[in-house]
């Protein structure tokens, strides 16, 4: 991990005033993302990941809390950001199918971040798309002039990924890009995102609800429940040695499909509960009324998040007197 | 061996303007009783036209039955009457979707669907139920799956629930009617993981309970490998490999199972293959021989001129691939 953080969140809140009453989709979260790291996101539906995303791109506007790139603040809506931060923060969505305007031709969809941005002439924009598609494995020539209903779905967001990559980012937010996907293309997507990190130096925020996509694609994984941070750890570490109980509880949920596997999770916790509605969150600890390891202490006061040594930070009562535990 | 479902080289078309999408190509299915079977497969193989044509709810036209036959208990489904259907669904077969949305009605309670289930499955058995014990094996029902509260959640419409919560009615309402045989669409594909889990395992419990057969129709290979017996894979409109569901989890045979069982996300974190390179075929010309020659990196000359039949590699596993013809 590089010394300096790209991204760092401090205290970020996000609260959706409704009829039922406020929702807290981001209650309290705090994480740093390293140059060239990808973070992993991971966390059930609902659990405000996606709207953590939304705020970094600057779709709304946080209600509290500090998100700076590259040192400087910008925690403030998308059109009141210069075009030089937009240019460097870029996301990927989920659907490519609903991403990509049907009406028009790959080239028209690529030009658009171009001539936003200003970025060449017009002759120099259309090699740049040549380029981008070849980034991204897709031969120029058979693909721009199509329209995105002639592709498949890997396809398609392999278009969605080179007019991400269109105006040289170097943070790019990818919203569960390959699960809209089949297996069997979700492979190539992956792979193609790992390369292009190597090839052009870009650093990751990844979000998804997958844990083994995550083992094979991040390099730290942070594990959100209803607006909160539960467990950020390396991750090689996360996966050797999880600490919180709803991690737990994920992990010994995945559908695996080897033995080797099987024993890699952590002894079976049987699932149970409902995950709260966001607008009614449990007090105290968010996750007492469905942890197995419950303590009085849960109902009443919320944890803080402590740190375990080897990067391991967890947000939980059970290591709350031992601030530095005894495990790395 | 006599089983309880039993198709055999079931050819299913959809008449559509540009002409005739050929989906199903000579599927072979096998459900022993009390057997769990699994069939996966990929977004449009053919896995929900298959149970559908089971169920007959097809709508005729615009899909046609072009060949094969479906043996429910030695009798022929696709000659059965209109009458004898409505019996056949309404005791022996039952299913769950995977969007409880679409198969709970949004105007009625879930005790008003509920309670038109149970009476009507009673009287099919001949009984005639009370108004309290109608309503008390509703809330067995109910209970059976889980759920919190019953006396409430029957007075509750589906709009008021969870997408959990919602899944679970409409597992206690396919198995409140104790039928032999039940068709599982996807029924946990929208689903969280912890959600899933605990709705899998109380399948499971239920089914098991019950001494029901069960056809798990999935694209997750690990909801097959907790929950099936055997496992059958699908590639566009047919049966490529069939199998107990360990041992062919853990040495597939067939080039796409291998493929498929490869890109897989693994919690060992060996990373993702680049998954099978082209995607699966248009219905409405699709290649000769062996629909998955253009994209096998196996290919023989012998692969485009007929498809491959069923070739048993021992151990009860099957494959349809002209790589193990010699091994008859």
């Amino acid at each position: 991990m590089s010394d300096h953080p790209i991204l760092s969140i401090d205290g970020l809140i996000k609260q959706f005033p409704t009829k039922a009453g406020i929702v807290k989709a981001v209650d309290e979260i705090s994480f740093d993302v390293a140059t060239g790291d990808t973070l992993g996101l991971v966390g059930e539906s609902g659990s405000g990941k996606t709207t953590t995303a939304q705020c970094i791109l600057g779709i709304y506007p946080p209600t509290a809390g500090t998100i700076s790139f590259d040192g400087t603040p910008v925690g403030v809506m998308f059109n009141r950001r210069n075009k030089e931060l937009k240019r460097r923060i870029r996301i990927v969505f989920q659907d490519p199918g609903s991403s990509l305007n049907p009406k028009r031709t790959i080239k028209q969809i690529l030009s658009v971040p171009l001539r936003v941005h200003k970025m060449g002439s017009s002759r120099e924009r259309l090699s740049m798309m040549n380029q981008l598609l070849e980034m991204v494995g897709l031969p120029p020539q058979e693909y721009l002039y199509k329209h995105p209903q002639g592709i498949g779905g890997g396809e398609k967001q392999m278009v969605a990924i080179a007019r991400a990559l269109a105006t040289n980012p170097r943070f790019v937010v990818l919203d569960e890009p390959t699960s809209a996907l089949d297996v069997s293309v979700q492979g190539k997507i992956i792979n193609l995102l790992k390369r292009l990190a190597e090839e052009l130096d870009l650093t990751y925020l990844f979000i998804t609800h997958d844990l083994s996509l995550m083992r094979n694609v991040a390099t730290r994984v942070a594990i959100m429940y209803l607006g909160k941070l539960c467990e950020i750890a390396p991750t090689a570490e996360f996966f050797r040695a999880p600490q919180h109980p709803y991690t737990k509880m994920l992990l010994s949920s995945i559908p695996v499909v080897t033995s080797e596997e099987e024993a890699l999770k952590p002894e079976k916790i049987i699932s149970q509960g409902e995950i709260p509605s966001p607008v009614n969150i449990p007090t105290g600890c968010s996750f007492h009324l469905r942890c197995p390891e419950r303590m009085p202490i849960c109902s009443q006061i919320d944890p803080q998040m402590q740190v375990l040594g080897n990067g391991h930070v967890v947000r939980c009562h059970l290591f709350a007197e031992i601030p530095k535990a005894t495990h790395g | 061996m006599d089983g309880l479902l039993r198709i055999r080289d079931l050819h299913v078309g959809f008449r559509i303007f540009e002409g005739l999408l050929h989906v199903l190509n000579g599927v072979e299915l096998d459900v022993r009783e009390g057997e769990r079977v699994g069939l996966v497969g990929e977004t449009g193989c053919g896995k929900t036209t298959t149970v559908k044509s089971v169920l007959r709810v097809l709508p005729i036209p615009p899909a046609r039955i072009l060949g094969g036959e479906i043996q429910y208990a030695g009798n022929d489904v696709l000659k059965m009457s209109r009458r004898q259907m409505t019996l056949l669904r309404r005791h022996e077969l039952t299913a769950i979707f995977q969007d409880p949305l679409q198969s709970l009605n949004p105007v009625f309670t879930i005790g008003t669907q509920l309670r038109d289930i149970v009476k009507d499955s009673a009287i099919g058995q001949g009984k005639r139920l009370s108004r309290q014990e109608t309503e008390a094996r509703c809330i067995q029902a109910l209970q059976e799956t889980g759920m919190p509260d019953p006396e409430r959640i029957m007075t509750n419409y589906p709009a008021q629930l969870s997408g959990g919560m919602r899944q679970r009615i409409c597992i206690a309402e396919a198995l409140s009617t104790n039928a032999k045989l039940l068709l599982a669409d996807e029924p946990t594909t929208n689903l969280d993981v912890t959600i899933q889990d605990q709705i899998l395992r109380k399948l499971d419990e239920l089914v098991e309970e019950k001494g029901a057969s069960v056809v798990m129709i999935t694209h997750s290979m690990g909801v097959v490998r907790d929950l099936t017996q055997r496992a059958n894979i699908m590639y566009a409109g047919s049966i490529v490999e069939t199998g107990k569901t360990h041992t062919l989890l853990e040495a597939p045979m067939h080039p796409y199972t291998k493929g498929l069982m490869a890109s897989v996300p693994k919690l060992t974190g060996e990373g993702v293959s680049d998954g099978i390179p082209g995607r699966i075929p248009n219905y409405l010309d699709p290649p000769s021989g062996c629909r998955f020659h253009p994209r096998c990196e196996h290919r023989m000359e012998i692969c485009t001129s007929a498809p491959p039949p069923l070739y048993s590699v021992g151990n009860e596993q099957r494959v349809a691939c002209y790589l193990y013809r010699e091994e008859t």
